[in-house]
């Protein structure tokens, strides 16, 4: 531990492979306690690699990956969990055979506190009222929307302290985008931390606080929401805006 | 019906169980007719080498084929813990195949061994009971032991971490579920059903050789859990009491037999593609019961 002032989460120069492809290129980012960050680029840039190393899925090649200023690049996932790193995977993967309450069930799995368990449920069901009315129903039978609401939940259920979200609005109706947007902004301003990696920059970089812009595997530009939002090179040549 | 008939269809559902196990978690693993042989091998050198288990009776005693079983499930289970390490990191296909291999490997091992009598293999292995009736009460109790195993299993922490592992493996692993030892465990598992399996098939087969192990007795113990189904334990004892008893069954049809035995192994999955028993058929035959809907069918979306 360094201190007070070491950030929740760093990344120092981290560097992963995939066999003999490397995927991230060193790269460095920091996430204060109760940022919303937002971690941007286009398909294959490294972005779902950066969460997969944090969260203990992969394992770095080199660099560091710190949590409160503790080094953490080779925990097992269950570790990092426990840590307070809930990571809530691309393309949703509820399990669809399970029902909803289930799914959410899982999400709590390292957590023996049956009381404050009950309490967070009920608190993702307040969050998105429409899972409270599915709760008995498969979670393969949910709607695309439905289950991303399902997803994150789920990630909730963990308690964590840093909620990761891989491409949360993939394959939804722009009403629905907005709605899991508005969701995300709620838990922020509650005090969550999050790191949101996404491809539809509009719509992170609206309730975000910062944004990182991720480029064949090292980060090419980075700053404000705002300022990210105005820069109209920016805009053209990473965020795919018109 | 023919003792011996049940005594076979008991170890066939005992089988089916053991191949169930890893499926639970998604693993498909044909390993278990090598852990089935070596507990048959257990038993046969056991039994007719060591004559302080044969007792002072006219009978085998069963306590002796108790401690084979231990000691069989003790040997398939540290192997199973090592090989697993190693096999348990291949997914779909690939560890079918390894798992084939690993099959072969251990035929063809006890098979050009002295010690394991050869391709001859063991004979007189000494009667714990005196009629296949015996055989078959004491399967039928070993069986319900380990179905009512399976039955907590599918609804304790450890199962419940298998079927997430089976739905998807990421989203558990995610959630901080340690995929590589609860697959692990379910491989154990299955061995261990294999090689006790072994102990009573060995005793009731009177001779143990290589050839109970092979590649047939891979995929026809597949075969059981393909047609029963694998969402539930009910599915493999299903399947391999029925797949186990059909060619019997179908000895009046003479030549035809093995025909529709191929008829039904491909007709089952094609009109009942999760198996026979599914747990969609117990909720829907507990409803009709109960004359009550469940909450699924509450819950479905207008």
């Amino acid at each position: 531990m360094n201190g007070p002032q070491a950030p929740l989460l760093e990344l120092r120069n981290l560097v992963v492979r995939y066999g003999s492809i490397t995927a991230l290129h060193g790269i460095n980012l920091t996430v204060q306690a109760g940022e919303l960050v937002t971690l941007l680029g286009a398909n294959g840039a490294g972005k779902s690699t950066t969460l997969r190393a944090i969260s203990s899925l992969i394992h770095p090649a080199s660099g560091e990956i710190l949590w409160h200023g503790g080094l953490i690049n080779r925990l097992r996932t269950e570790r990092t969990v426990k840590l307070g790193i809930s990571h809530c995977p691309e393309g949703r993967r509820v399990l669809s055979r399970q029902s909803v309450a289930d799914n959410l069930a899982l999400g709590a799995w390292l957590r023996r506190d049956k009381a404050a368990i009950a309490t967070d449920l009920e608190r993702c069901y307040a969050l998105f009222p429409r899972l409270a009315e599915r709760r008995s129903q498969l979670a393969g039978s949910l709607s695309g929307g439905e289950q991303q609401m399902l997803a994150i939940s789920r990630s909730l259920m963990a308690r964590p302290t840093l909620l990761m979200l891989d491409e949360p609005s993939l394959g939804l109706a722009p009403r629905l985008v907005a709605e899991v947007m508005a969701a995300l902004s709620q838990l922020h301003r509650d005090g969550l931390t999050i790191l949101l990696v996404e491809q539809n920059a509009q719509a992170a970089l609206t309730i975000a606080d910062r944004g990182l812009v991720l480029e064949a595997g090292s980060i090419s530009a980075g700053g404000s929401a705002e300022q990210l939002l105005a820069d109209d090179s920016l805009q053209a040549s990473y965020l795919g805006a018109n | 019906m023919d003792a011996g008939l049940l005594e076979q269809m008991l170890l066939g559902a005992l089988l089916g169980l053991s191949v169930y196990l890893p499926l639970r978690c998604g693993q498909l693993s044909l390993a278990t007719p090598g852990f089935f042989a070596i507990g048959g091998t257990v038993a046969a050198l056991l039994s007719t080498r060591v004559p302080a288990l044969a007792g002072s009776g006219s009978t085998y005693p069963i306590t002796s084929v108790l401690l084979e079983m231990a000691l069989a499930a003790l040997l398939t289970g540290v192997l199973a813990l090592g090989l697993g390490r190693v096999v348990l990191r291949l997914r779909g296909i690939y560890l079918a195949i390894a798992t084939i291999a690993l099959v072969e490997i251990l035929r063809v091992v006890t098979l050009n061994l002295e010690f394991t009598g050869g391709a001859l293999g063991i004979f007189g292995i000494p009667q714990p009971f005196d009629s296949a009736a015996g055989y078959a009460a004491f399967t039928l109790a070993l069986l319900a032991l380990i179905c009512w195993l399976c039955d907590r299993l599918e609804k304790n922490r450890p199962g419940r971490a298998m079927a997430a592992i089976r739905d998807d493996e990421l989203a558990a692993a995610s959630q901080g579920i340690n995929t590589a030892d609860t697959k692990l465990l379910a491989f154990v598992l299955s061995a261990l059903v294999a090689g006790i399996t072994g102990v009573v098939a060995a005793h009731f087969l009177n001779s143990w050789n290589a050839k109970l192990g092979n590649f047939d007795a891979s995929i026809t113990t597949l075969a059981f859990v393909v047609f029963g189904g694998s969402r539930t334990w009910l599915g493999p004892v299903f399947g391999g009491l029925l797949l186990t008893a059909l060619p019997e069954l179908l000895r009046p049809v003479g030549d035809l037999r093995l025909i529709v035995f191929g008829a039904v192994i491909l007709v089952g999955p094609l009109f009942f593609p999760k198996g026979v028993i599914t747990p969609e058929l117990f909720k829907s035959f507990k409803r009709r019961i109960r004359g009550t809907p469940t909450a699924a069918a509450q819950g479905v979306k207008p």
